[in-house]
């Protein structure tokens, strides 16, 4: 940490040119030297927890474009990524750091079940909407008609009809996934001496799929005058697989090599796995000369257990031998079957990373060369260069430029699919050579015979007059190779990609990052050429990020400088006003023309346990009969999950006006029942079968606010706030389509934002008195548009909150507050297709009256490392509800904050 | 370690340990002295001046490639299996 006071001390002193020069030399030399005292830091600077206390947040898109279908119909949207991430730094003591990180990611879209030749009457085979192609659907069983050399003879990709010429091109066959959510957390200690440093650290990242816990160790030791650094470092993780298997594609997939891992559960099957992960690393860092250093380490990684990505399969081709022996046939037919991919049982990697960094005097700037060899013996072996040009251009930007090449060789056992001689079924043949038959009515009786009308039963005795047919048996698993994989990750391919980041300090230890990355993959640029280009594709990354420095005081002293003790003095002397309890919105302003105050404020909302009509739980025959306005009701939600992320960003250009900006980022999952005695369903509507609820997540509504404070006088306060909801969330978010039906827009209640410009005018009075504290509020929502994108619009809000505290330490106060709120139900309804199932599909059954108390607790941290830093709790319980229509009870919200002024 | 097929895996130690023996090597004939080292302290010269920006990208490449991640000695990252 000290070593970026000073660098940062450095810069400064070369932006403020009209300085003194003999304070500007002073500076510099106290700058220098401590730098050079705290040298170890920058070369440990990927190390966890090093580096001074920080806050940070970002926002990440990925956004992949669409794959070649080779004219295909491709209406399936290409995958998109929403990641939220969180992380932070703290001192404990002069030596001792905590860190913390928190990463969210919502994936959805189109991702490749399985890749077959283009040539089969299968794969991405389209489907009409009043005689027009709108879409393709995944057909994983179909024939291909081969030449005498399995040279596949190719159909034109929409009718289907064969066209006689040989087409040897391999097509992805498309699925879609809805949305899924993954979230990671991790923390890390570490400690530092003189010459050494140690960490450990931890974590877990859950998925309804994959769970996995790791942890790791590492150190670093430092020698010769701190000009090298010796890193080493070691971790394990542990992930449990339970892969809920598509049950629109899963019959249609042969997964006999799993047979004893897949479990059922309801109507899903879940294919199960274990995998165990060790890495360890070593590397020097190596000060080369006063402008140039090199870092160099070793890694190696052994993977054990199920690795294999549960969802593709390998299309196997499977020939009848008899076709292929028949030199009558001037084409044979096979059969594609797709079956779940295998890949070993264990993976060794090992990977040697290299980088160069020259600073470049007359620029300022550093350039940064790096090189990654990594071999394994699964025969991928992949290189990668990188080169970055980080240039500071003064008043605090930062423009860095980086170009990155990777290319990989295949695994080993990659193919784009494979062929069998055999035949996928063929009846099975007793020991003694004789046809094996069923009786078509018990399935458990067995009969023998080279006919059907010459039989005989387990006893040798002739019998007649059965209905029977073959019993079959499947191909032999021992003819095809061990290993097989078709995910194109495994192919051979190169990629190209380049970007820019821009970081700007904004002063007060706020500062700005953010990034963009252009990635495009193609098999022609491996590495000794690639000629297949059906699994090539680009994509795009942006991301902002927004980091805080916070000083703690004891780190002042060695080259800190005048503004950051000012403002840190500022922050801890502050007369602090005591804040509402955690769940009010806009409930104070900063009092100094020039205050920043940065936050974090985390909403979870949850509903579940019975279904309500009004103010009464309903039975699940009146939900039926009445819930859905007319239809039969045929699903309720079990739960839903409402989680909210905000960062609130308040600044105050003059005491009585202050100014906010808050981005959200949302994400809910919600499972549902369906209604014993419900009547099926209506072709064309999505079902939902199996344990796999929904889950949607994104950015949410961004607010935007004036507060203006109208009264301050001692123990006395009131301002009005004057906020427009912008509508950044969206409320397009589909299920994706299955069993040949379009899943249609998700429910109301899982779309990310209101979709309107929003009107949230509230006033807020709030006093206080020596230990007791009190306030009220009154705050509003009103749509400023009839209908948003979709054809709707939520309903307004009303709400008035009145609350009191009391102070239990100096710091720490309780609260208590009662809540009335009133919201309209849902205006208009979807204009395009959504499913009806439950009274979650239908605009009356939102909004309602609601009584709430929460119960909240709020605390400063007073002095110290942490001073200045404020945190707020609120549980709010419901009390009473009155709900419009039939809706999922209410069963309480939480609402943490965190905030620092500057 | 069971390493199935490395053909050329040999050449490629020979190579890696003549690096590293280049690197310990250069270690004991370099002297850059403290007040020397002003430019190595700016944040430029950071081994990783945008930990954020490298961790979202380490995380899409080893979502799309078969190398392993750089990032993989801290642990985590999910399946990926998309």
């Amino acid at each position: 940490m000290q070593h970026d006071n000073a660098s940062q001390c450095l810069s400064d002193d070369r932006l403020n040119n009209s300085e003194a020069p003999s304070i500007k030399s002073k500076k510099t030399l106290h700058a220098l030297t401590s730098a050079a005292l705290v040298l170890p830091g920058l070369l440990m600077s990927s190390a966890p927890a090093t580096g001074k206390d920080r806050v940070n947040f970002q926002y990440s898109r990925y956004q992949e474009g669409e794959r070649n279908l080779f004219g295909a119909p491709n209406s399936l949207k290409p995958i998109t990524a929403d990641v939220l991430h969180g992380s932070g730094i703290f001192s404990l003591t002069d030596r001792a750091k905590f860190s913390f990180g928190y990463t969210q990611d919502t994936w959805s879209g189109a991702t490749p079940v399985t890749i077959t030749p283009l040539a089969t009457t299968g794969g991405n085979r389209p489907y009409t909407d009043g005689g027009v192609v709108v879409g393709a659907s995944p057909i994983l069983n179909s024939t291909v008609l081969l030449d005498r050399d399995l040279n596949p003879i190719g159909r034109d990709p929409l009718t289907k009809e064969l066209t006689g010429a040989v087409d040897p091109r391999s097509v992805l066959v498309m699925t879609s996934a809805s949305p899924e959510t993954r979230r990671q957390a991790n923390f890390g200690l570490s400690y530092e001496w003189n010459e050494a440093a140690l960490n450990v650290s931890g974590g877990f990242s859950r998925e309804r799929d994959y769970k996995s816990s790791f942890g790791a160790i590492g150190g670093r030791l430092d020698f010769n005058q701190k000009l090298t650094t010796v890193k080493f470092g070691g971790g394990y993780t542990s992930s449990d697989i339970g892969a809920i298997l598509d049950h629109d594609s899963s019959p249609y997939i042969t997964k006999t090599a799993y047979l004893p891992q897949i479990v059922r559960r309801e109507n899903s099957e879940i294919l199960r796995g274990e995998r165990q992960d060790w890495v360890a690393n070593v590397g020097v860092a190596q000060v080369l000369t006063k402008n140039a250093l090199l870092d160099t380490n070793v890694g190696y990684t052994h993977s054990s257990g199920f690795l294999e990505n549960p969802y593709k399969a390998m299309s196997v081709i499977f020939i009848d031998p008899g076709d292929l022996n028949n030199r009558q046939l001037t084409s044979i037919s096979g059969d594609v079957r797709a079956l779940l991919e295998q890949r070993p049982n264990i993976r060794n990697q090992v990977a040697l990373n290299t980088k160069y960094i020259q600073y470049i005097n007359p620029l300022n700037a550093a350039l940064h060369l790096g090189y990654r060899l990594s071999v394994d013996d699964w025969g991928v072996n992949a290189h990668t260069f990188d080169a970055s040009w980080v240039q500071p251009l003064g008043n605090g930007w930062t423009l860095t430029p980086r170009i990155r090449y990777y290319s990989q060789d295949a695994a080993s056992f990659f193919r784009p699919y494979l062929f069998s001689q055999q035949r996928y079924t063929t009846q099975e043949i007793d020991s003694l050579g004789r046809k094996v038959w069923l009786d078509s009515n018990n399935r458990s009786i067995q009969y023998v015979g080279n006919d059907q009308f010459n039989l005989f039963d387990q006893n040798g005795n002739p019998v007649d007059g059965f209905n029977v047919v073959p019993k079959n048996v499947l191909f032999d698993a021992a003819k095809l190779p061990e290993n097989f994989s078709s995910d194109h990750r495994l192919a051979g391919f190169g990629a190209l990609s380049g970007g820019v980041i821009l970081s700007k300090m904004l002063g007060k230890g706020v500062a700005l990052e953010t990034g963009f990355e252009y990635y495009t993959r193609a098999s022609s640029m491996q590495i000794g050429g690639g000629s297949t280009s059906f699994a090539d594709f680009d994509y795009y990354v942006a991301n902002a990020a927004i980091k805080f420095d916070m000083e703690p005081v004891t780190s002042l002293p060695m080259g800190a400088s005048k503004t950051s003790f000012e403002s840190h003095a500022h922050a801890s002397s502050h007369h602090h006003h005591k804040i509402p309890p955690a769940g009010i919105m806009f409930g104070h302003m900063l009092d100094k023309p020039g205050d920043f105050m940065a936050g974090y404020r985390f909403m979870y909302n949850w509903t579940g346990g019975h279904m309500m009509h009004g103010a009464h739980q309903v039975n699940d025959q009146t939900i039926i009969n009445q819930g859905c306005q007319g239809e039969p009701c045929r699903f309720v939600p079990t739960f839903m999950d409402m989680r909210m992320h905000m960062i609130d960003l308040m600044y105050a250009p003059t005491k009585w006006f202050n100014v906010m900006l808050m981005p959200t980022f949302m994400d809910m999952d919600m499972n549902l029942r369906r209604l014993p005695g419900a009547p099926p369903a209506a072709p064309g509507v999505h079902e939902h079968t199996g344990v796999a609820g929904h889950e949607t997540g994104a950015v949410g509504d961004t607010y935007f606010s004036s507060l203006i404070k109208l009264i301050d006088i001692p123990g006395h306060r009131v301002h009005v706030n004057l906020g427009v909801s912008a509508p950044t969330g969206k409320v397009d978010i589909k299920l994706r389509r299955i069993a040949k039906n379009d899943g249609g827009l998700i429910h109301f209640g899982m779309q990310l934002g209101s979709g309107t410009w929003d009107f949230m005018p509230s006033l807020t009075y709030v006093g206080e008195k020596s230990r007791w504290s009190w306030g009220a509020q009154f705050s509003g929502v009103k749509r400023l548009e009839e209908k948003n994108k979709s054809g709707y619009s939520l309903g307004d809000m009303i709400q008035a909150t009145t609350w009191g505290g009391y102070d239990l330490m100096h710091w720490l106060t309780t609260t208590v507050r009662g809540a009335y709120t009133w919201q309209g139900a849902i205006h208009r309804d979807f204009d395009a297709f959504n499913g009806r199932i439950g009274p979650m599909d239908f605009p009356s059954n939102y909004g309602g009256e609601f009584w709430d108390i929460g119960v909240g607790v709020n605390a400063i941290v007073p002095q110290g490392r942490f001073a200045g830093n404020r945190l707020g709790f609120e549980w709010i319980q419901p009390v009473r509800s009155d709900f419009h229509g039939f809706q999922l009870d209410r069963q309480g919200a939480l609402s943490a904050t965190w905030s620092y002024h500057f | 370690m069971v390493f199935k097929s490395f053909s050329i895996s040999t050449a490629r130690s020979v190579w890696i340990g003549v690096l590293w023996i280049v690197n310990i090597g250069l270690a004991g004939c370099v002297n850059v002295a403290p007040w020397e080292r002003g430019n190595l302290a700016k944040p430029q010269m950071e081994l990783d001046p945008h930990p954020l920006q490298s961790e979202i990208q380490s995380h899409n490449y080893s979502s799309r490639e078969a190398a392993p991640s750089h990032k993989s000695s801290s642990g985590g990252g999910g399946c990926g299996c998309y």
